[in-house]
């Protein structure tokens, strides 16, 4: 119930300054609020359509306490309580001849508490029997035909007696006589607009009863609902009760239900504090003193204690309880900026005015006496009903937001579970081959590279095995590269190059040829995460043919060794590995192989054969012709690597 | 580098040679004569420690695997008995295993067994002059114990705490296939410095007692007390 995300950039700011943001807000609210109650004050101000005024009958002789005079309608009567003896009119009305076809009425517009009407000595209206027209808080018409008999043409007598039973002073509008057809329009569009419109209204509150009720018995941590149900069901039980006229233990509860109205401004009233993010105090329950006592009073006394008692508890307490509410409410709309405050806040200011226009009333400062803070409760009724599906639909959306971001978020999750899955999966293979390789390396330490140690050190001792030793010594090469490249590098293959550099140091050195060694970019090559060892297998055999080569076919003196990251077209980094000698070159046959050496011409198959493996681009470029100077330019081997190393063997042919 | 031969004797510098293989042992027994050297091949540990009884020779080379137990432990007797002597491991492959293992007891350099006679003299004097050879993979092997893993890749046990990050930086250089010039003008620093650092990086990852090694263990949370 608390919409605390909408508020929470608020809060964040300092009290000043949101009171400074707020300001405009205010004012601006208020001003709306103005222009409601404006409104309001305007539309009570509309008197409803009256029958034709030639048919009014306004002057009367009034005998109240064995005291007559003349007296207009409408009239005030000064009694709260006149059952016995009750204030009597009478007056006369004319009849014009050749009116006997048409059924005449009599039409009382307003009246409290009851009327009973005789025409020609004979009775033919008693308010008090139509339950409805009992409750001074409905504006009640009353309207009846005048049988033809009774009619005479010219002058006909009417009197009328005014029953009052309080709990306000007695009450008497214009009466009207006249020709049925003329009176009935006036008449039906009371009846609609203070009988029928509050039935409506009322099941319209029970409606609403029974949804808050299911939605506080489904939600139980959010009492705001529950107590609204409570308020609404109050609401329609007053609505649909009507007043007793005898002295019974039913007629008590009724009274006590009928008078509820201080209860159900107190629950309202502690609704809207709950929905404003007010907690529960105990202290809460003043707010049903005024109800209890009331209630108590109703119970213990009689019909009459209870009506005074509803005049001084009850009408206050909805006065109280509106203006609280209106202050709660702004204040909540003001705060949170949402629909359902505004409504309830609009809805409170159309029944402040109304409530403040039925007390003037009460105390007979306006000319007439029609209750509108009932009916315009309906507007909270409303209020109450569109603010609930407002909220209803907004808590669908975030309910849909939420879902949509839930399923992002699981996906988000899960794509971090399969990366750090395959991170793992990764980084155990790693470990396992890193295992391997350490048991790989003891047993090769301990049988083979020991017997090739001893060959080696065996071809030397005599003169002939020169050619058993240089085997020898190039299988202990080979083997110390294969167990090289099982390790992990992370990447770097500038790690692996290390490795590749001191071999080829070694080898290089009995044949006085230098290494030149020259990493041009700082960081020497890209480092690539998806690099396995048999890539690095490949590109050190190859770089190893290529000094080969060098060594066996070209007659060089420097084989220069250049690495560097170079950016190509695609704007993405690319490793490139230069091997260059100033040897004797060869003539390159136009398949890309070498022409000549069928030795030579497979060496170079293989370098090529590595490189497409690797996905890596090999260029060769070489000059048999020697320069004018004698000096030759020797053989170039360029590799490209890829910016992604492929995952499976690309040659596979 | 054949020139050793032709440098005046001063006074003779001695070396322990401990090999089990005998065509090997001849091997790098010749290679060392011919430098030079005053050579005392041995073909076991204890052949080995009867030759270290007669005085502290200026080097010991040693195999790992002997018939008669692990040249770990003469490593670590020698480096107890006699500081200045300096110890190389002979490694068939230079593989981080063995070098690894003897560099923590105290040995400060490895040779490997089919490396040319003029290499092997080479690297024994230059070890003799204070520069201790280190592969690009046991530089490799170093520096990658340096970095955080969650569990230590396997191998021997090495502490690299000690470190400073410029050695770090050297190591890093080595294993990347860098000279010492090069990594030297990379780093601003003395050329003839570097090999100075590599000794000191040894030094460090030297554990010199048992005590000093189960302490060690305990700090790197390899041993729960």
């Amino acid at each position: 119930m608390n919409d605390h995300d909408e508020d929470a950039t608020a809060e964040q700011l300092p009290a000043r300054e949101r009171r400074r943001l707020q300001m405009p807000r205010l004012v601006q609210y208020l001003l709306l609020q103005a222009v409601i109650a404006a409104a309001c004050v305007l539309a009570l101000l509309q008197s409803l359509p009256n029958p034709p005024a030639q048919y009014q009958v306004t002057a009367f002789n009034l005998t109240e306490a064995g005291v007559e005079r003349a007296v207009t309608l409408p009239y005030f009567s000064p009694l709260r309580n006149a059952m016995n003896d009750p204030p009597r009119f009478t007056g006369r009305f004319v009849r014009p001849a050749g009116e006997a076809a048409r059924a005449w009425s009599v039409f009382l517009p307003r009246f409290t508490n009851g009327v009973e009407v005789t025409v020609n000595d004979v009775v033919i209206l008693d308010s008090r029997r139509d339950p409805a027209a009992n409750r001074p808080d409905r504006n009640t018409p009353a309207i009846a035909v005048i049988p033809a008999s009774l009619l005479r043409d010219g002058d006909n007598a009417i009197a009328i007696r005014l029953f009052i039973w309080g709990p306000i002073t007695g009450f008497l509008d214009r009466i009207w006589v006249g020709p049925d057809e003329l009176l009935r329009p006036s008449y039906d569009q009371r009846t609609l607009i203070f009988v029928t419109l509050p039935v409506v209204f009322s099941s319209w509150q029970a409606i609403l009863a029974v949804i808050l009720g299911i939605m506080w018995v489904m939600r139980r941590h959010e009492p705001a609902y529950g107590v609204l149900a409570a308020a609404m069901a109050v609401g329609v039980g007053q609505a649909f009760l009507q007043t007793p006229m005898g002295e019974t233990p039913f007629s008590k509860l009724n009274v006590i239900l009928i008078s509820s109205a201080p209860l159900e401004s107190a629950l309202v009233l502690t609704f809207a504090l709950l929905f404003s993010g007010w907690k529960w105090q105990r202290y809460g329950w003043i707010l049903f003193i005024p109800g209890i006592a009331l209630a108590l009073g109703g119970l213990f006394g009689n019909q009459a204690l209870s009506r005074t008692l509803f005049l001084v508890l009850a009408v206050p307490m909805v006065g109280i309880s509106l203006v609280i509410m209106a202050v709660v409410t702004a204040r909540s709309a003001l705060k949170r900026q949402n629909v359902a405050s505004f409504l309830l806040g609009c809805a409170v200011t159309i029944m402040l005015t109304c409530w403040i226009a039925d007390l003037l009333s009460v105390f007979q400062m306006t000319p007439n006496r029609i209750f509108t803070a009932r009916l315009s409760y309906s507007v909270m009724l409303v209020a109450i009903g569109a603010g609930l599906t407002w909220r209803f639909a907004r808590a669908l959306n975030q309910v849909d937001g939420f879902a949509g971001r839930l399923v992002t978020q699981v996906r988000e999750a899960e794509e971090k579970l399969k990366a750090s899955f395959a991170r793992e999966e990764e980084r155990a293979r790693a470990a396992a081959l890193a295992r391997e390789r350490t048991r790989l390396m003891r047993d090769l330490h301990d049988g083979l590279g020991g017997q090739l140690v001893s060959i080696v050190a065996l071809s030397e001792r005599g003169n002939a095995g020169a050619g058993i030793g240089d085997a020898a010594r190039a299988a202990l090469k080979d083997l110390r590269l294969v167990i090289d490249s099982m390790d992990d590098i992370g990447g770097d293959l500038m790690l692996a190059l290390g490795s590749w550099r001191e071999r080829a140091m070694a080898q290089l050195r009995p044949h006085d040829i230098a290494l030149d060694w020259r990493a041009v970019t700082p960081q020497g090559l890209p480092v690539h995460p998806e690099l396995r060892p048999w890539h690095v297998i490949q590109i050190v055999r190859l770089l190893d043919e290529a000094v080969t080569n060098a060594v066996k076919h070209a007659d060089a003196r420097r084989i220069t060794v250049r690495i560097e990251t170079l950016a190509g077209a695609d704007g993405l980094d690319r490793g490139c590995i230069t091997v260059e000698d100033d040897g004797k070159g060869f003539e390159i046959a136009a398949d890309g192989a070498a022409a000549g050496a069928i030795k030579a011409a497979r060496g170079l198959r293989n370098m090529r054969s590595r490189a497409a493996r690797c996905g890596a681009e090999l260029e060769l470029s070489s000059c048999a012709q020697a320069t004018p100077q004698g000096t030759y330019q020797g053989t170039r081997v360029r590799l490209t690597l890829p910016h992604r190393f492929p995952d499976s063997d690309g040659a596979a042919g | 580098m054949n020139s050793l031969n032709d440098e005046p004797k001063v006074e003779a510098i001695t070396v322990v040679l401990l090999e089990d293989d005998a065509p090997t042992l001849w091997r790098l027994q010749d290679a060392l004569t011919k430098a030079g050297y005053q050579v005392r091949a041995a073909g076991t540990l204890a052949e080995a420690r009867a030759c270290l009884a007669q005085g502290a020779p200026k080097v010991l080379l040693t195999d790992l695997q002997l018939p008669d137990g692990h040249g770990v432990d003469l490593i670590r007797e020698t480096r107890q008995r006699f500081p200045d002597t300096e110890i190389m491991v002979i490694s068939i492959l230079g593989d981080e295993e063995s070098v690894i293992s003897a560099i923590t007891v105290g040995a400060t350099g490895y040779l490997l067994k089919d490396a040319f006679p003029t290499d092997i003299a080479a690297t024994v004097r230059d070890l003799v002059a204070g520069h201790s050879p280190i592969s690009a993979s046991i530089a490799r092997f170093i520096v990658r114990r340096t970095q955080n893993t969650p569990e230590p890749p396997p191998g021997p046990v090495l502490n690299t705490a000690r470190l400073t990050p410029r050695e770090i930086d050297i190591l890093w250089g080595i294993a990347k296939g860098f000279s010492y010039a090069e990594i030297a003008s990379h780093l601003g620093l003395s050329r003839q410095t570097v090999p100075g650092h590599i000794k000191n990086i040894y030094r460090k990852l030297e554990v010199h007692t048992r005590g000093e090694a189960v302490f060690e263990a305990v700090q790197q949370g390899l041993i729960k007390l």
